[in-house]
């Protein structure tokens, strides 16, 4: 056998244990509407889920740092980012949310995890048909 | 890990209706789902009817979500009442109710809800979350309620529908937990329409603001729910005592009687 080639640097070998450093969540979510016409933009989407934080938080609530990093207009599917902290209170005011503008509809959380990453496979639908 | 399991779907009499209603379970990622029917006994003369026939509702019923079992559909039996002497049908009437997976009631009074809690044979007791409470939780009729392996249901359908129901919900399930230390919980849907459904997830979250603990939130929709049915499955036979399975006969038998004729043909 061939000897293996050695690395031109000298390597190192550094542990490094990290607790709870993530400092966001990400939220994969699907609007979801009765009539499938309906269709939302992402400004109205954002507007939609901060009024559906201060219904449920108040202004405590919708003052958390909330962004819409992506938005699907196809599929009405978006990813959100939101402060560790304030991760339980936006995930409750999406579940509660039940209309807009009189439309029935509904939020679906299709994924949330604390790193972005982890947003590109599906972890609820592992086998795929 | 347990499955989960939606326990109160509205019995509409639309079958496309519920069709879809239970099309929009399985696409969440529940395992099985509840039919409800509900008997009203502050109107006399309430009939109980016999359940939906579930095989005749799907030819097929639809698969998981992320599993490649088809959902498992069950009926259930909602007894409002308002007088202990209507838990008496409960008793007289079991060849009707044994027709049922699960046996609910929905107690209006506080003493009521005492007999209930402590003599009534029932699987789940509702908690009305519509409206303020007219009475205070007390810990004496929890504790032998949670003895036999009876159940509280809360309903998040109202919680989405209306911001004052929404108010109730909470403070309602608030007081229930303060008192029952977020045991012998579960949360169901009580949806009339598919969209007023939410995944078991999300479902699991909301217990989170209703005072549970993760741990206990997520049990309430999965290994709580495995519980009632099992206690309601004991109501049905001997009380825990035997359990037995049908066997698929007829397919046996033809077996039975082919595997000998086989070897009997080899030995000759």
């Amino acid at each position: 056998m061939e000897e293996r080639p050695k690395p031109a640097s000298a390597t190192s070998h550094k542990r490094m244990v990290l607790k709870n450093f993530s400092e966001y969540h990400y939220l994969k979510i699907q609007l979801v509407f009765g009539d499938e016409k309906d269709r939302l933009s992402a400004v109205q989407l954002k507007s939609l889920i901060l009024s559906a934080l201060k219904e449920l938080h108040g202004e405590v609530g919708a003052s958390y740092p909330l962004d819409v990093l992506k938005f699907d207009g196809k599929t009405s599917s978006a990813i959100l980012r939101i402060k560790s902290s304030g991760l339980v209170k936006l995930w409750t005011s999406l579940t509660m949310v039940g209309q807009y503008q009189g439309q029935l509809c509904s939020i679906r959380v299709l994924q949330t995890s604390p790193f972005l990453l982890a947003l590109a496979g599906n972890s609820r639908e592992l086998v795929l048909d | 890990m347990a499955l989960f399991v939606d326990l109160n779907i509205t019995n509409c009499k639309e079958v496309k209706k519920l069709q879809s209603m239970i099309e929009m379970a399985a696409h969440l990622g529940y395992s099985a789902v509840a039919i409800n029917h509900v008997a009203e006994f502050g109107k006399k003369k309430a009939e109980i009817v016999k359940p939906i026939a579930t095989k005749d509702l799907f030819p097929s019923p639809p698969t998981v979500q992320g599993k490649s079992t088809p959902i498992k559909i069950l009926t259930r039996l909602t007894i409002v009442a308002s007088d202990p002497s209507h838990c008496n049908v409960l008793r007289s009437s079991s060849p009707i109710t044994k027709l049922y997976d699960i046996v609910a009631i929905y107690p209006d009074t506080e003493k009521l809800f005492h007999t209930v809690c402590t003599a009534t044979d029932v699987d789940i007791i509702c908690i009305n979350v519509t409206e303020k409470y007219p009475f205070f939780f007390k810990r004496p009729p929890l504790r032998p309620s949670s003895h036999r392996g009876i159940f509280f249901e809360l309903i998040y359908t109202p919680a989405i529908k209306d911001f004052t129901l929404r108010r109730n919900t909470i403070s309602n399930a608030l007081s229930l937990m303060e008192v029952c230390k977020g045991k012998n919980i579960i949360i169901s849907s009580g949806a009339e329409k598919p969209l007023e459904l939410r995944g078991p997830y999300d479902v699991a979250t909301l217990g989170l603001p209703f005072g549970l603990s993760e741990r206990s939130a997520k049990s309430a929709l999965s290994t709580n729910c495995r519980a009632a049915l099992l206690h309601g499955e004991t109501r049905k036979t001997a009380f825990g005592i035997t359990y037995t399975m049908k066997k698929p006969r007829d397919d046996e038998e033809e077996e039975e009687s082919a595997e000998p004729a086989s070897k009997k043909a080899k030995k000759e």
